[in-house]
Parts: C-alpha cells; sequence; structure tokens
C-alpha cells in the first residue's frame, strides 16, 4: 500500500501548490468576473462584466489589436526563425568543421536575454531619437530624425512586433533545428542524384519535415505574445492597448468597480488561448503520417 | 553509344595530422564500361570504391579527371542535371512521402506530370514485385522491400547509368540473393549501364559482366570473374578473391622450384627464368592421386577441417605455409585434425605471377 502510493505522496507538495496557484487563481478570477466580491458587499453571481465589456468599443480594438500582434509577431518570427534553421542545417553541410558551434551560439543569445530587456533594446534602437535614427540621419538617408516613421509606441504595435519577432525567432529555429539535423544527411545526396537542386530539395523534404515542429512552434509564440504583459506593456500606445494591458489598467483604474471587467478580460484571453490550444491538437494529429521516421 | 568513361579521376584527403600529407587517396583510375554492362568494383572496405561512385555521381568533387557519357562531358555537370540513378546501402526513402511518391520523385523533379509519373512509378514498382504497395508508407515495408522500392525509384527515370553502393549488403543471405536475381532480370530487361559497388565477392561474380577489382586506393585488375579467378595479376588480387595457397619460388629452365623447398616441378608453360608466385586455387589441391600426368605430391599436417554448405574447408600446415583446400564431405571422412596427409597439386591448373 505504502509502496504504491508513495510516489503520489511524493509528488503531492507539488501537485497541491500548482492546483492552489493555477487553478485557485483561475477560479478566483472567474467568481470575481460574475460578480462576486465581499468586500463591496457583492455576494450575487451575475454577467454584467462580460456585458459592459462585450459591447464596449475599447475592448473590441484591445482585441483586434492583441490578435494582429500576436498574428504579425508569431508569422514573422516563424519565418525568420525557419530561414534560420534551414540556413544553419546548410552551413552544418557545408562546413564540417567548429564553426557552425560559432553561429549556433549567435542564434541561440537572444534566448537568453529576457523580454523586458529586450524590450528596451528595440526601443533604444527604433525610436525616433533612437540609434537606427540617429545613424540614418548622419549618413543622411533622412534630413532630420524627425523623419524616422514611428516604430515604438505606436499605435499599430510595430514595436512590439519588432521585440517579438528578435527574440522569438530563435526560439522557433531551436524548435527546427533538432528536427532538421535528423534529415539524413544522405537525403541531400538522393535527391541531388535523381535531380533536385537546393531549392527543390527544401520543398519537398526538408519543409514537410519541419512542417508540424514549424506549426507547434508558432502556435507556441502565438500563444504566448497573445497573453503577454510586459512588452506591450513598454513599447504599446494608451490606447488602444493588447488585452492584457487593458486588463491591468482596468484592475488599476482606482474603481473597484472595474475589476470584475478586467478579471473577465483575463477569462476571455485564456478561453481564447484553450480554444487555439485545442485546434492546434487537432491538426498535430493529423499529422501523424510522421510517425516513427528517423 | 552511351559508353560510360571514367579518365584519369583520382580524389586525395588531407588528413588530420599535418604530418601525413595525404591519409587517404583514390589513385587515377581509367575505366570504359559499355552501354548496357554490368560492370562491378568489388574491394575491401575503405579501397576508395565508394569514393569513386561519389565521384562517377558527382556528389564529391574530383582532383582530376573526367567523366564521359558517350560524346558528352560530364565533369562539370552537377549531379542533379547528369540523368544518373543511384541505390545505397540503405534504402533512403523519404519517410513523408509514400511508395509511389518515392519512386515518382525523379521523374517529378524532371517536371513529368503527375498521372504520367504516378503511371510509370506503378509500372516500375510492378517490375520488382510490390504492385499494390504505391499508397503506403516506407514505415509499412521491410527492409527489402524498401531496397525494392529504392531500385524503383532509380530506374522508373530512364537513367543513362545505375549506381549502386552496396545496395544489399545490410540485408540478410536468402534476401540478398533473391535481391542478387531481381536486380540482375531487370538489369538484362532494361539495358541499364550499371556501376556496382561491393566487397561481396560472390555478389560480383553472380551479377557482373566484368569486374574491377580494388584495392589500396588503385583499381587493380579488370576482367570478367573467371579471368580474375584463375589468371589474377597481382598477389593483391588473388588474395582478396580467396586464394591463398601463394608460394614464393624461382623459375629456372621451366623448373619451379619454392622457396621453402614444398614443392619443385615443371612448369607446363614457356616462362622466362625469374622470381615467381605459384598460386593454388583451393579446388586444383587434391587429397588423392589420379592416374593423371603433372601432379605433385606436397605434405603436411592437418590444422584445420571445418565444415561449410555441403564441402569441408581443408587447412594443411606443409612446411610453413598453410594450405587451404576444398573436400568433398566423403573425401573429408578419412581426415582427421593434428594426422599427417598428401595433398595433390594439378599443375595444369596453377597460375604463375611474376614478382
Amino acid at each position: 500500500m505504502w509502496r504504491k502510493s508513495k510516489p503520489y505522496l511524493l509528488l503531492l507538495p507539488a501537485t497541491a501548490a500548482i492546483i492552489l496557484l493555477f487553478f485557485g487563481g483561475i477560479f478566483d478570477g472567474l467568481l470575481k468576473s460574475f460578480g462576486y466580491f465581499p468586500a463591496i458587499g457583492q455576494t450575487e453571481l451575475n454577467l454584467a462584466a462580460y456585458d459592459r465589456l462585450l459591447s464596449s468599443e475599447a475592448f473590441w480594438e484591445s482585441l483586434t489589436l492583441t490578435l494582429r500582434v500576436a498574428a504579425l509577431s508569431s508569422l514573422l518570427s516563424a519565418i525568420i526563425g525557419a530561414l534560420v534553421a534551414i540556413a544553419l542545417f546548410f552551413l552544418n553541410d557545408a562546413m564540417k568543421t567548429t564553426s557552425p558551434k560559432a553561429w549556433h551560439r549567435l542564434f541561440q543569445l537572444p534566448l537568453t536575454i529576457p523580454h523586458l530587456v529586450a524590450g528596451y533594446i528595440i526601443v533604444l534602437l527604433f525610436m525616433q531619437s533612437g540609434f537606427v535614427s540617429r545613424i540614418l540621419a548622419a549618413i543622411g538617408w533622412i534630413d532630420d530624425i524627425a523623419d524616422f516613421p514611428v516604430l515604438v509606441n505606436d499605435p499599430f504595435g510595430w514595436g512590439i512586433i519588432f521585440t517579438y519577432a528578435w527574440k522569438e525567432a530563435p526560439f522557433v529555429a531551436l524548435m527546427l533545428y533538432p528536427v532538421l539535423s535528423r534529415i539524413h544527411g544522405s537525403w541531400r545526396e538522393v535527391s541531388r542524384v535523381f535531380g533536385a537542386g537546393n531549392w527543390q530539395f527544401i520543398r519537398e523534404v526538408v519543409m514537410p519535415v519541419m512542417m508540424p515542429a514549424w506549426t507547434v512552434a508558432t502556435f507556441i509564440v502565438f500563444v504566448f505574445t497573445f497573453s503577454a504583459f510586459e512588452v506591450p506593456y513598454l513599447l504599446g500606445v494608451t490606447y488602444p492597448s493588447v488585452l492584457p494591458v487593458y486588463s491591468y489598467q482596468l484592475y488599476t483604474s482606482g474603481t473597484l468597480a472595474d475589476r470584475p471587467e478586467a478579471l473577465a478580460v483575463n477569462m476571455i484571453l485564456a478561453a481564447i488561448t484553450i480554444l487555439l490550444g485545442l485546434v492546434a491538437y487537432y491538426f498535430s494529429k493529423r499529422w501523424n503520417v510522421l510517425k516513427g521516421w528517423g | 553509344m552511351n559508353d560510360l568513361r571514367i579518365i584519369d579521376m583520382e580524389k586525395r584527403y588531407k588528413s588530420a595530422q599535418p604530418r601525413e600529407e595525404n591519409s587517404f587517396m583514390l589513385r587515377p583510375v581509367r575505366l570504359a564500361i559499355r552501354e548496357g554492362e554490368f560492370f562491378s568494383l568489388l574491394g575491401p572496405s575503405g579501397c576508395g570504391k565508394t569514393t569513386l561512385l561519389k565521384l562517377v555521381a558527382g556528389l564529391l568533387e574530383a582532383d582530376g579527371g573526367e567523366v564521359w557519357v558517350g560524346d558528352e562531358n560530364l565533369t562539370n555537370v552537377p549531379p542533379e542535371s547528369r540523368r544518373f540513378a543511384m541505390v545505397f546501402q540503405q534504402s533512403l526513402l523519404f519517410p513523408h512521402k509514400t511508395i509511389e511518391d518515392n519512386v515518382a520523385f525523379g521523374l517529378k523533379m524532371q517536371k513529368v506530370g503527375k498521372q504520367q509519373r504516378l503511371k510509370a512509378a506503378h509500372g516500375m514498382l510492378e517490375h520488382v514485385g510490390l504492385s499494390g504497395f504505391g499508397s503506403r508508407f516506407p514505415d509499412d515495408l521491410s527492409g527489402g522491400q524498401q531496397q525494392r522500392v529504392a531500385l524503383a525509384r532509380a530506374l522508373v527515370a530512364n537513367p543513362r547509368v545505375l549506381l549502386m553502393d552496396e545496395p544489399f549488403s545490410a540485408l540478410d543471405p536468402g534476401l540478398r540473393v533473391e535481391m542478387r536475381e531481381l536486380l540482375s532480370r531487370i538489369q538484362k530487361e532494361f539495358r541499364v549501364t550499371v556501376l556496382f559497388v561491393t566487397h561481396d565477392r560472390d555478389e560480383a561474380f553472380a551479377l557482373s559482366d566484368r569486374i574491377g577489382v580494388m584495392g589500396e586506393g588503385k583499381l587493380q585488375q579488370v576482367g570478367s570473374a573467371r579471368e580474375l579467378y584463375e589468371r589474377p595479376e597481382t598477389t593483391t588480387v588473388a588474395s582478396f578473391l580467396g586464394l591463398r595457397n601463394i608460394l614464393g619460388g624461382v623459375i629456372e629452365n621451366g623448373h619451379f622450384a619454392s622457396t621453402d623447398q614444398l614443392i619443385q616441378a615443371a612448369v607446363n608453360r614457356p616462362l622466362a627464368n625469374g622470381d615467381y608466385f605459384m598460386i593454388i586455387r583451393p579446388e586444383a589441391l587434391k587429397t588423392v592421386e589420379s592416374d593423371q600426368l603433372g601432379q605433385v605430391r606436397i605434405k603436411g599436417i592437418v590444422q584445420e577441417l571445418k565444415y561449410g554448405r555441403g564441402m569441408y574447408s581443408l587447412k594443411v600446415k606443409a612446411g610453413h605455409q598453410l594450405m587451404e583446400c576444398m573436400l568433398t564431405i566423403s573425401q573429408a571422412e578419412k581426415i582427421a585434425v593434428g594426422e599427417p596427409i598428401d595433398l595433390f597439386v594439378d599443375m595444369k591448373e596453377v597460375w604463375f605471377l611474376k614478382k
């Protein structure tokens, strides 16, 4: 009896902490989003917060911005990441010496930098009085630093997108590279003998092989950028703001009456994330064509 | 005529240690393979035969020499434009493609329409005995079946030359024989020029029109199986072909005497005086004296008697020399290890090699 239950008991503290913090937090948030707030005497559950939220223009603008930023940053990092991974793959093929190692390290560098720092780097580089702008002005590409497009703290969210693209592209590459390195070196030889040039090899072999991992990596980036707070907080504008920032703004607005709405935003974020997760799971199941290869 | 001609191809590999300048090299090889011929490169591992194959395919860059097919110089043509095909030791099928897509791969690269290339793929799968397997994935097939698919993939695009790099060495022996027969039949049917690399003598002998024996990064001798086996030009070729009864000696006035005085016999061919090797095929050694003339007796002690596939192989210590011969089961019955034995050499069957 003891022997059987021992592993479970040993796992209990960790499990308890996870359940309490994760599900407890969600449950608490859910309750409060339904208007349950004993501190101000509200104990009735209702959908008023959701109602108000869904009929407010600010919410929809925020949702549109969030989806756009998340979609563009994941798309951009997926493309850059894939290019980097493929480049590293061919690099490894071309020179079997020690030099590819240095390249790998270079592309791993962004992974070690915290998002907040990455955000600041983008600010310093790309704001109108930033590094890039001043260099372009100095070499005469633009007359004045004010001519530099507003890329940071802009309503479209370019700054956020750049930060995520820079930060997540190596993540995508890191997810793809092991998959690519499983590609048999001799497959290149086979495809060459049968008439495939580099581009055909990429299209016929490399792309299909990396597709499942690529989709998963892109999805992870999407979900992350969709619900991340610090970079949009630093690089976004006050209005419209992305959903996590919007939630924060509501929560700290000063009136306790806004709090159910703030938590309702979070619940909607969580619901959308779960929905996307299910969609991604469904698609990844359909790619079991690749079972057991390698 | 679309003969494959290899003119003085060579390859040097730089060694990791700077002191040895070349750790391995393929010395210039000159070879002409006729259209529709089955040519094997036979040699031990590391002798450079796979290197030569990859040079012909264009997968390795040669340090010198040229490859021609007919009157077209392919030396600087990239491998994807040579219209060659290759079968490797592993099948190397693409796991994400179905069998028919794998077979049709070469045609797809040549921009053949989908219907047409799938039709050709089905036809070729039928030839290798795998019709109905088209929509499966490589994982669902056994090793032998995968290698048949690889063969179909190689042949479907009607290649000018089919290169094969020990394609059956990863298969079990029964399957290997079966694949040999399949390959032999298909090669004759399609009249495709084959350059086949193997370290398996039986395989090379069973399949080839001609064989090139390679050793130490050099093409040692080219000829039919029988020419090579009965008239090897060097002791390297002889010993690789399993001829281990090699006696050093001198011929003087039509008389051979081995250095260790084991054999003294009249030579039945006009050979100039000098130092020679006498090579005795295992089949030329007998344990009973027949009434034919020209037999020479060797005395020795039985060292080893081993049974193998209906025959016994016998090792006899004679002087410092270890002689090998083959015996039938009834001949072997009277023999025991450690006992003295008389061996008789049929002098008509021996081969002399100038040192």
